[in-house]
C-alpha cells in the first residue's frame, strides 16, 4: 500500500469537506413536534409491580435454587452408584427435611421427583392465582 | 444560532412548555438531517433518523448538564443513535472492492470531471469499515476538527486522529487515481 501524502491528504479534505447541504423539508419540524406532542400526551410507563412480585421472585428463586442442589446431588450420586456398579435414583437427604414429607431414602425415586414437581406446580399455581386476584 | 437560546429553550421546556421545544428543532434540524443523511445517504431515511434523534433529545432533555454545550450533547446523542440506526439496518452501499475503478484521468484529454471523482470518492468513504467510516464522516461535518468530532463519537482524540489516518490511507489505497492525478482545473 502506497503510504499518504500530503497532495492525496489535501484531496480527499478538499473533496469529504466540500459536501452539499440538503434543506429539511416543509413539514419536517411539524411533524417532529406532533411526534413530542404525542410522546408528552402519552401516560407514563407502567412501572414493574416489584412490591408484588417480591415473593414470588424470592420463592421461584428458593425452588430454582433447590432444584439446582437436587440436580447436583442426584448427579454426584448417580456417578457413585455407577461407579459402584449399583444404580438407584432418589432424592437427596437434604430435601428430606426441608419437604417435611418424611422421605425415606430408599423412597421409590420416581414417587419421590413427582411429589417434588407436583408441589411446585401446586405453589406457582396458587402464588400466580393470589397475584391475579389481587390485581383485579 | 445562540447557545443561550437553548439553554433558555431547554429551561422552559423542562418547565412544561412543550411548544418551546419547537425552537430547538428549527434551529438544528439543518445539522441534524445533513449529519444523518452523510450516514445513509437517503434524504428520507435521513429525516426519520433525525426525526429521532430530536424525540430522545426531548426525553433525556434532564440529562443534558449544561458545562457541556448544547450541541455537543446533541450531536453526541444523534451520531449514537444514527450508528446504531445504520448497524440495524446499514445503508444500501457496495464494498471497496465493488466500486468500479474510474477511468484513468490521464489517457482522456480533460481529466476525470471533478463531480465524478467527488461522487466516487464520498462512495469509497461509506464503503470503510464503520470505525473508519463514522470518524471520517464525523470529522468532515465538523469542519475538520478533531476536537467536535472525537466528542461527537465518545472517543479520545488520539483514536479519531489514528482512525482518521488509516481510513484515509485505505481511500487512497482503493481509489489511486483518483486522488494521484492534480486537479487540473485548480491551476
Amino acid at each position: 500500500m502506497r503510504r499518504l501524502t500530503g497532495h492525496d491528504e489535501g484531496e480527499i479534505n478538499r473533496i469529504l469537506s466540500r459536501e452539499d447541504e440538503i434543506l429539511p423539508s416543509s413539514g419536517f419540524a411539524a411533524s417532529v413536534m406532533d411526534a413530542v406532542r404525542r410522546e408528552a400526551a402519552a401516560p407514563p410507563p407502567i412501572p414493574f409491580p416489584w412490591k408484588r412480585a417480591l415473593p414470588g421472585l424470592v420463592v421461584g428463586g428458593f425452588v430454582l435454587a433447590m432444584v439446582f442442589v437436587t440436580v447436583v446431588a442426584a448427579t454426584v450420586q448417580l456417578i457413585r452408584s455407577a461407579t459402584s456398579g449399583h444404580f438407584s435414583m432418589s432424592l437427596p437427604r437434604l430435601l428430606t427435611p426441608i419437604l417435611g414429607l418424611g422421605l425415606q431414602e430408599n423412597l421409590a425415586s420416581a414417587a419421590g421427583w413427582t411429589v417434588l414437581a407436583l408441589l411446585v406446580t401446586f405453589v406457582s399455581v396458587r402464588l400466580s392465582m393470589r397475584l391475579a386476584s389481587r390485581g383485579a | 444560532m445562540s447557545a443561550n437560546d437553548d439553554q433558555t429553550d431547554v429551561e422552559r421546556v423542562l418547565a412544561g412548555d412543550i411548544s418551546a421545544f419547537e425552537g430547538i428543532v428549527r434551529r438544528w434540524q439543518g445539522p441534524l438531517i445533513n449529519l444523518a443523511y452523510r450516514f445513509c445517504r437517503d434524504r428520507g431515511r435521513a429525516e426519520e433518523m433525525a426525526q429521532e434523534a430530536f424525540l430522545r433529545a426531548y426525553r433525556a432533555l434532564a440529562q443534558w448538564r449544561k458545562d457541556a454545550v448544547f450541541s455537543t450533547w446533541l450531536f453526541a446523542l444523534a451520531t449514537n443513535l444514527y450508528r446504531s440506526e445504520l448497524r440495524r439496518i446499514p445503508a444500501r452501499m457496495l464494498s471497496l472492492e465493488d466500486i468500479p475503478e474510474p477511468p484513468d484521468a490521464r489517457d482522456s484529454d480533460g481529466g476525470l470531471e471533478d463531480q465524478d471523482r467527488d461522487v466516487a470518492v464520498r462512495r469509497a468513504v461509506l464503503a470503510l469499515p464503520a470505525k473508519y467510516r463514522e470518524t471520517l464522516i464525523l470529522f468532515y461535518f465538523h469542519d475538520m476538527d478533531i476536537t467536535s468530532a472525537a466528542r461527537s463519537l465518545g472517543l479520545p482524540e488520539g483514536t479519531v486522529k489514528a482512525r482518521l489516518f488509516r481510513g484515509r490511507e485505505i481511500l487512497r489505497s482503493k481509489l489511486p487515481q483518483l486522488l494521484a492525478v492534480p486537479r487540473l482545473k485548480e491551476a
